[in-house]
């Protein structure tokens, strides 16, 4: 397998580190973050102008037509420099639904908005106890003729805050909990009925809970067929946990950095503590759950855009076991070593920490991808 | 108007290098290669000329190894038109590449030849005057301000204590300096347009230039580790101190 980036790949690479390097320093990330819109409109601009927002979007419809390899360079970048601009939960996990299940028409009027940075979509899939579950909808959607009316609640809807276009998905039919009788609603956030309470999320990203009140949607609001989204929405939240991998393995490289830099700076005893053998063991063991995270990000990267499969799904759950793994650990190590500034408001770290425990928490934590991977290899 | 813009394939200026263990020269086991920044400006100050009308084509040339093409790529994803490689594995002193560079204008016979004014590698800032004197060219060295009109080319330098204006009869060989632009970030739809741009390969024998350096290394040392800083009480303290140990005031 040749693991070298092509030409173009590597460009991508070198202008997005260097992009974030020159844009998104810890202190300017910190205004962003305290900002009303709670990421840099500046940045997005931005990363709209050097056509990176199209990076996960199909070329006919004004984007570059990435696959999980360009989506992986796109994130990991963003998660070196903690970045809060919703790339992840738009322009992949989102779009991605759009691309997938959207009808000609859709796409063509969406899908071009969305490459260009000018409209910013998000998945308002999960609920209040629904636990990672996609089939878990208490959401309930009525037709009447040609019209739908949605009523319902959606929970922790990541992106969601500064979203123009929600994909809500609510139950057609059959009981809570069901896979069949899911359908995937276009809702507008600013449509009679959807009350948005938005609000920031302890890692910096700003997410929001959505309360709909027979909220009315037209036939062209409908994506895919009524009741049978759900295997798209698995698909699609395995595709957009993929490059959560990226992120995350971004953020891990920044905090392990971080401490080895600390650890050959920090004088205890008359030497840096570097010197002690117990910190290097730990350092060692960061490390290699450092590389193992490696490897499974670009094993994730290069799966998260084949056709549906068992296989797919089960190495992909192994992908997000292993990263949220390595994630929890390497940032709980980096705390331990060093003491308390690690927990500092004012210094990097402590944020590469929360955003790696709640990225081993987002799209399903250490549990759920163990389960569905001992499920998996149980059915094959 | 046709500008050839030089650039060479360097470690990144955010990689700590290391010497390696026998002295001979620095560690380049995977370590990151990219543009050197002066290059870079150059090509910036090359694509803007384009843009502004002044230059209807940019050819970049890169002397190096087969890799190096990852650089002229950049420079075709950042604006120019065509890439031409010299390849060769030997590392080249200044002279040489001044030489290559000579054949190379003499063949496509551009109106500006822009330069960085010196690699962050060797940092011998010596190719830029070499290419003058061998091509007989007017130069610019350490441009900070470069306009073009007509035939001419006005260059303002950057030079010890103050700014220096110089006129240019083109064709000229310019060198840029770090306040000439603020090179642009490449983007994605011109990085995928710069695959398709023709990038020629030559050698330096093509050329029938002796690249044999006349200088030999020796030795290779990393700079002297700065020692630590002293706290003082107070500004007597400070004073005593620098007149008595330091003897600076």
């Amino acid at each position: 397998m040749d693991f070298n980036l092509t030409e173009e790949q590597q460009m991508l690479q070198d202008m997005l580190s260097r992009l974030v390097r020159d844009h998104y320093s810890f202190e300017k990330r910190m205004s962003h973050y305290a900002s009303q819109e709670g990421y840099s409109t500046a940045f997005w601009q931005q990363l709209a102008e050097q056509g990176l927002t199209g990076v996960p979007i199909d070329e006919a419809y004004g984007g570059f037509g990435g696959g999980g390899v360009e989506n992986m360079l796109l994130m990991k970048e963003l998660g070196r420099g903690l970045c809060l601009e919703p790339v992840l939960a738009s322009q992949i996990f989102a779009a991605g639904l759009l691309q997938q299940l959207g009808n000609k028409e859709q796409k063509e009027k969406i899908l071009p908005l969305v490459a260009s940075g000018e409209l910013k979509l998000a998945a308002a899939l999960t609920e209040t106890n629904s636990h990672y579950s996609l089939q878990h909808v208490a959401c309930r959607a009525r037709q009447q003729g040609d019209t739908w009316f949605l009523s319902g609640q959606k929970s922790v809807v990541v992106g969601g805050a500064s979203a123009d276009l929600l994909l809500v998905s609510a139950r057609t039919a059959g009981e809570q909990g069901d896979p069949e009788g899911i359908s995937l609603f276009l809702v507008e956030p600013w449509a009679k009925g959807v009350t948005r309470n938005a609000y920031p999320c302890i890692d910096g990203p700003r997410a929001c809970d959505l309360l709909l009140d027979e909220v009315m949607v037209g036939r062209g609001g409908v994506l895919g067929k009524p009741g049978q989204v759900f295997t798209t929405l698995q698909y699609q939240q395995e595709r957009a946990a993929a490059a959560a991998c990226a992120e995350a393995l971004g953020s891990m490289e920044e905090a392990f950095t971080l401490t080895l830099d600390y650890l050959k700076t920090r004088q205890q005893f008359g030497q840096p503590i570097g010197k002690f053998q117990a910190l290097q063991h730990r350092m060692a063991d960061m490390r290699g759950e450092l590389e193992l995270a490696t490897s499974m990000t670009l094993l994730a990267a290069s799966l998260a855009d084949h056709p549906p499969s068992d296989e797919r799904s089960r190495k992909l759950a192994a992908s997000r076991f292993i990263i949220t793994r390595a994630a929890r650990f390497i940032a709980e190590q980096a705390i331990q070593l060093h003491g308390g500034i690690g927990m500092t408001w004012e210094y990097a770290l402590a944020h590469h920490a929360k955003r790696l425990v709640m990225l081993s928490h987002h799209l399903g934590d250490e549990d759920t991808h163990l389960q569905r991977f001992a499920d998996l290899l149980k059915a094959s | 108007m046709k500008i050839l813009v030089g650039i060479k394939r360097v470690v990144d200026y955010n990689v700590k290098v290391r010497v390696k263990a026998d002295q001979s020269g620095v560690d380049l086991t995977n370590v990151k290669m990219s543009m050197n920044p002066f290059c870079e400006i150059a090509v910036e100050e090359a694509v803007r000329l384009k843009e502004k009308g002044i230059a209807t084509e940019i050819v970049a040339v890169s002397i190096g190894p087969k890799t190096a093409q990852e650089q002229l790529r950049t420079a075709m994803a950042l604006g120019a038109d065509r890439g031409i490689l010299v390849e060769t594995d030997e590392p080249l002193g200044s002279l040489a590449v001044a030489k290559i560079l000579a054949k190379v204008a003499a063949e496509e016979q551009p109106q500006i030849l822009m330069m960085g004014k010196q690699s962050i590698d060797t940092d011998n800032n010596q190719t830029t005057q070499m290419l003058a004197a061998l091509t007989g060219y007017a130069q610019g060295t350490f441009a900070s301000e470069l306009t073009v009109a007509g035939d001419k080319a006005t260059v303002k330098r950057e030079i010890d204590g103050g700014l220096q204006t110089v006129e240019l009869k083109l064709p000229a060989v310019i060198s840029a300096d770090l306040r000439l632009n603020e090179p642009r970030y490449a983007k994605l739809p011109d990085i995928m347009k710069a695959k398709k741009k023709p990038l020629d390969t030559k050698t330096p024998a093509d050329y029938g230039v002796d690249t044999a350096s006349k200088v030999k290394t020796l030795k290779v040392e990393p700079p002297a580790e700065r020692a630590a800083g002293i706290k003082v009480g107070s500004v007597e303290e400070l004073v005593n101190k620098l007149k008595n140990e330091a003897k600076v005031v």
